[in-house]
């Protein structure tokens, strides 16, 4: 302090400026502590913690046993039919349930934007099964979908009566992907629908007037202006995807309860993690299993990122 | 004439897709609500009956007065209440840091923020849970508890888009009064983020009360939430499975998040909205 009062009046100057940018990052780290204090350890602390678990045999009991097995967890991984074949499930899951949301999402947010009456009731009832939490959805579709009593087989009993579709045990691939963009699509078609508004009619209407179809306008101008946000939404419904869990675990045909493996197909790479961790106490291997997955994701999103240059159009600011 | 014809046509057609859209959302919540109003031996009659002869209210007091309901839906309310209420403080306050601070370092942990984002969640819950097994926290509430103090890279980002919209002068204003940072936080930017607090409470409520897996992972017996009670059936006392009853109870356990959705749905949207587009 005493330095500051004895030196000159430009020195002072620099002190003052100092202290003033000084005082704002004191501020800054101040308001984000909370954040940063759980981030490193929330989350850096497990994933690091993690990473040196899925180099031991660790099977949550053997603390005084644990062995350094070094890269082998992720070897035996490599080779392990389960896992691999859950990545089949989930390579296909995701191939069907991504296209399938972003279109769809992007076709109810395209009809909305449509000069049509009673847009804000059609908007809620399209985002009302995003609110129903996944445990209550899962009930509602192992209702419909059921192989007894469901209304898909009564409805399929009208037109031709004595037929019963197992759906839960032998269409489980699809009846999850229709449950999954059942409960999904709404967040995306609010998300587009806000999109779409944000585009100028000026330029739609231009479009119109040199005579292109509504059609074409929607897929030569509209879409393009809006690929800054579908990339978005593609993103982050990948990332969902890919780590698709619960839904294939609460799915089942057979009474829920704990620790039912689901049908066959269904068996997706995260499903299958979890067994693994939490029915056979494999914490080393499944650790290694989860940052694999980690590693996936993380090369798939550069890949989506790495292309986007091609097909996104950002606005030149 | 030929144009007016063209648009009328256009018009039904977005109409018929919409309708048939409409039809296809609601069914299976139709179906659910028809269930949880039948008869046991209407609901496992064969061939289906559509409807309940007489809707059977009772579905309801017994969903209720059979299990321990109230218990569960006590710790949902309360785990979700606890959650959200940290969540929103903290994620604010990132926010406000992030939107209102230069600082060396801002924006690499910024990037953090977003990159966390995009992390799947069990790759850090996974081991997460060991550690907390081995503190002896697991089957305590205080995993939400840290989870709400540490605030939510979702909620920072909402923050922070809406606290980065606030204009500038505001603040000017304020500083020159000599008010501190926190108290231009405090009593000039929070009062004034009515929409943002209620996204973000009503977004953080949904997802700890709708939250199945966290739970399952983290607690057990008596401590666990509906979401995990109502995942298996109720039952008769042969141990017959009671669907009709159990699905008075899914429609009971859902109503709060429905209700909140129409009271609010226009704050939900917004928030969605902001961390969607930009």
């Amino acid at each position: 302090m005493t330095a500051v009062q004895l030196s000159g009046a430009g020195r002072r100057r620099g002190w003052r400026f100092r202290g003033r940018a000084w005082r704002e990052a004191v501020s800054f780290y101040g308001f984000i502590a909370p954040w940063l204090i759980g981030f490193v350890l929330l989350s850096v602390v497990p994933l690091v913690f993690g990473l040196g678990i899925s180099l031991t045999n660790y099977d949550g009991l053997n603390l005084d046993s644990v062995r350094f097995l070094g890269l082998q967890n992720y070897a035996r991984a490599l080779h392990d039919a389960e896992a691999l074949f859950g990545i089949s499930r989930t390579a296909v899951f995701t191939a069907l349930y991504v296209p399938l949301a972003l279109t769809f999402a992007l076709f109810l947010a395209g009809l909305l934007n449509q000069d049509v009456r009673g847009r804000g009731a059609f908007r809620t009832l399209f985002y009302l099964p995003y609110v129903i939490p996944i445990g209550a959805a899962a009930w509602v579709w192992r209702l419909v979908a059921d192989g007894n009593y469901g209304l898909l087989n009564a409805l399929l009993h009208l037109l031709r009566p004595g037929t019963a579709v197992q759906w839960l045990a032998n269409y489980a691939t699809q009846v999850l992907v229709v449950f999954v963009v059942w409960t999904s699509v709404g967040g995306a078609m609010v998300i587009l629908l806000a999109g779409l508004q944000g585009i100028p009619k000026e330029l739609r209407e231009a479009a119109l007037i040199d005579g292109a179809t509504p059609l074409r306008t929607f897929f030569a101008i509209t879409v393009p202006l809006l690929t800054p946000v579908l990339f978005f939404q593609l993103v982050m419904n990948l990332i969902g995807a890919l780590q698709t869990m619960v839904a294939p675990m609460l799915l089942i045909p057979q009474p829920m309860g704990f620790n039912v493996l689901p049908p066959q197909d269904n068996r997706l790479y995260m499903t299958f993690v979890y067994f693994e961790i939490f029915t056979k106490a494999r914490f080393g291997y499944g650790t290694a299993l989860l940052w694999i997955l980690f590693l996936l994701v993380l090369a798939l999103t550069l890949v989506v990122f790495a292309t986007s240059r091609f097909w996104v159009h950002y606005e030149v600011e | 004439m030929q144009r007016s014809i063209t648009r009328r046509l256009r018009q039904s057609t977005v109409y018929f897709f919409l309708l048939v859209a409409a039809v296809a959302f609601l069914t299976p919540v139709a179906w659910l609500l028809v269930t949880s109003l039948k008869k046991e031996v209407e609901y496992i009659s064969w061939p289906v009956r559509f409807l309940p002869a007489v809707p059977q209210w009772a579905n309801y007091r017994l969903a209720v007065t059979m299990g321990n309901f109230a218990r569960y839906a006590t710790n949902s309310a309360i785990l979700s209440t606890a959650y959200t209420s940290l969540v929103v403080i903290s994620s604010a306050l990132a926010g406000f840091g992030f939107a209102r601070h230069h600082a060396p370092g801002r924006d690499a942990l910024f990037m953090m923020v977003l990159a966390m984002l995009m992390v799947p969640g069990m790759v850090t819950v996974i081991p997460q849970f060991m550690l907390f097994a081995q503190l002896h926290l697991t089957n305590t509430y205080w995993p939400w508890v840290l989870w709400g103090l540490s605030g939510s890279p979702f909620h920072i980002f909402l923050f922070r888009q809406f606290f980065s919209a606030i204009p500038k002068e505001l603040e000017d204003a304020a500083e020159v009064d000599g008010c501190g940072r926190f108290r231009i936080f405090w009593q000039i930017f929070l009062p004034n983020s009515g929409p943002a607090l209620a996204a973000s409470a009503i977004l953080a409520f949904n997802w700890v009360w709708g939250d199945y897996i966290y739970p399952k992972m983290f607690l057990t017996g008596a401590n666990t939430t509906l979401a995990v009670q109502l995942v298996s059936a109720y039952a008769d006392p042969k141990g017959n499975p009671l669907v009709t009853v159990t699905m008075a109870a899914v429609v009971l356990y859902t109503l709060p998040l429905v209700v909140l959705f129409f009271v609010a749905q226009k704050h939900i949207i917004q928030g969605i909205v902001t961390t969607g587009l930009k």
